[in-house]
């Protein structure tokens, strides 16, 4: 599972990714060696997933960092990327990844691919 | 445009004569080496090679192998197959494996030179065009027109090459070094200047790019757009007023600040329909703030956000949220940079 997401992965100054379903569990979580530490688990993503309910896509600037947030088939995709990652290759990526999405949800054995997390 | 020849064999010194033999004829074609089966699986993933001269018996992956292999995943490269064991059951084993020629040892490198060049020839049998646009009106004809083709590509600047595989003016396929797919027609229509060659044929029946042709050559235009923005961009903004958290005095001039920024910046507001407070953004605000806690990246600064109407918009974390709505084609990339000085 977590070879889909080597190409955004491997783009210049991204840090990392995060899949979460629409319930707010989280159901890929990759991250880089370097600026950011993987997060600690917080029981506020449900909570968050369920306030951007309504996004089917964002760019978030933050002061440190820039996250991109894509709505796909089977929840929300966080990348999590530098100031000098280019977002247009990362939203293109997600969408060459998103049909890819869209056939591991029409598939059987969905639940066995992902790891569990908090 | 030099075209690759990979050949592939285990003696060393056998590829070393043949290297140095074929080094005559440098401007018609260029000459790359693997010493087993799988060293030549990886150099075909790596680069776009035109031809293939594969020994036959070789350690680990054999030529046999090979061409199955090829056949399989590059049915559009020709191969030679030379072997020491020429006898007639070789050579036929070879041609039902979809060798296009083959060759016993011993050979005069002429006959083997004529034989590249017999079959390169048929890469560019449908023309050869000079200094074009990857992306320009002939691919558009080709579609309108339902053309089988194999068209190759050389990029100016970098040399690059790649290859496009229509079939009745269909977009199938597409392949530049590792990529295949539509990340390689992506990679390819944003090349400046080409040369290409039309080889009126396609060996690939199966279609792995499923967006239009159109569809494809928009976006790759639209991210060249964006990247070279990103590029040349040299932003001198001045802060807008307001802090995150409302402090500092804010009051409706941080919309006039928003909107004075980005026209100087701009020299107008492309694609910005209107700019005002709306507390019905706040509590999305709040949350997608929240992120940026969890992450420990900092304060939410700008988010763009896309729910799926005609609009797109620009949110600005303020008391109450300042709220660019936006035509989803405006300069995005720009006006975030802009607001986030």
């Amino acid at each position: 599972m977590k070879a889909l997401f080597r190409d955004i992965l491997s783009l210049d100054d991204v840090w990392g990714i995060m899949l979460f379903s629409f319930e707010g569990e989280t159901l890929v979580e990759e991250f880089l060696p370097g600026p950011v530490d993987e997060p600690q688990h917080s029981d506020f993503w449900p909570q968050i997933i369920g306030a951007i309910g309504r996004i089917r896509e964002a760019d978030l600037v933050f002061e440190n960092s820039r996250v991109y947030l894509r709505r796909t088939e089977l929840g929300y995709l966080f990348v999590l990327m530098g100031a000098f990652a280019q977002t247009a290759l990362v939203r293109l990526n997600c969408d060459i990844l998103a049909p890819s999405l869209k056939e591991i949800k029409g598939s059987k054995g969905l639940k066995r691919l992902f790891k569990k997390k908090g | 445009m030099i075209k690759k020849v990979l050949i592939v064999d285990d003696n060393e010194d056998m590829l070393f004569t043949l290297k140095e033999g074929l080094e005559k004829y440098h401007k018609a074609f260029s000459v790359v080496t693997a010493t087993d089966g799988l060293a030549a699986m990886g150099e075909l993933k790596k680069r776009t090679v035109s031809l293939v001269v594969s020994d036959l018996k070789m350690p680990q992956v054999d030529g046999l192998t090979l061409l199955a292999h090829i056949m399989e995943h590059y049915p559009d490269i020709p191969v030679i197959i030379i072997t020491a064991y020429g006898n007639a059951n070789s050579a036929k084993l070879a041609r039902e494996g979809g060798a296009v020629g083959f060759i016993g040892k011993p050979f005069m490198i002429e006959d083997l030179a004529r034989k590249i060049m017999e079959a390169l020839k048929r890469e560019s049998e449908g023309g050869t065009l000079r200094n074009v646009s990857s992306s320009g009106m002939f691919l558009q004809l080709i579609e309108m027109e339902q053309k089988t083709c194999t068209i190759r590509l050389v990029e100016k600047s970098s040399g690059k090459q790649g290859v496009l595989f229509f079939l009745e003016g269909t977009l199938l396929d597409a392949r530049v070094d590792g990529l295949r797919g539509e990340k390689a027609a992506y990679e390819i229509f944003s090349w400046d200047e080409v040369t290409l060659s039309i080889q009126n044929a396609c060996a690939h029946k199966h279609r792995k790019i499923k967006k239009e042709l159109q569809a494809i050559l928009m976006d790759a235009m639209r991210v060249k757009d964006e990247i070279s923005h990103a590029e040349t961009c040299v932003l001198s903004v001045e802060e807008i007023s307001g802090t995150p958290d409302g402090g500092g005095g804010e009051t409706g001039s941080v919309v006039d600040d928003i909107g004075n920024a980005i026209e100087k910046e701009l020299g107008g507001k492309p694609g910005i329909d209107d700019i005002y407070k709306d507390k019905s953004w706040d509590f999305l605000v709040q949350e997608t703030a929240r992120i940026g806690t969890i992450l420990k990246i900092g304060s939410l600064k700008v988010g763009y956000v896309d729910v799926g109407e005609n609009q797109d918009y620009i949110l600005v974390p303020r008391k109450e949220t300042a709220v660019l709505s936006v035509d989803p084609k405006c300069p995005r990339d720009r006006i975030i940079q802009i607001l986030t000085g």
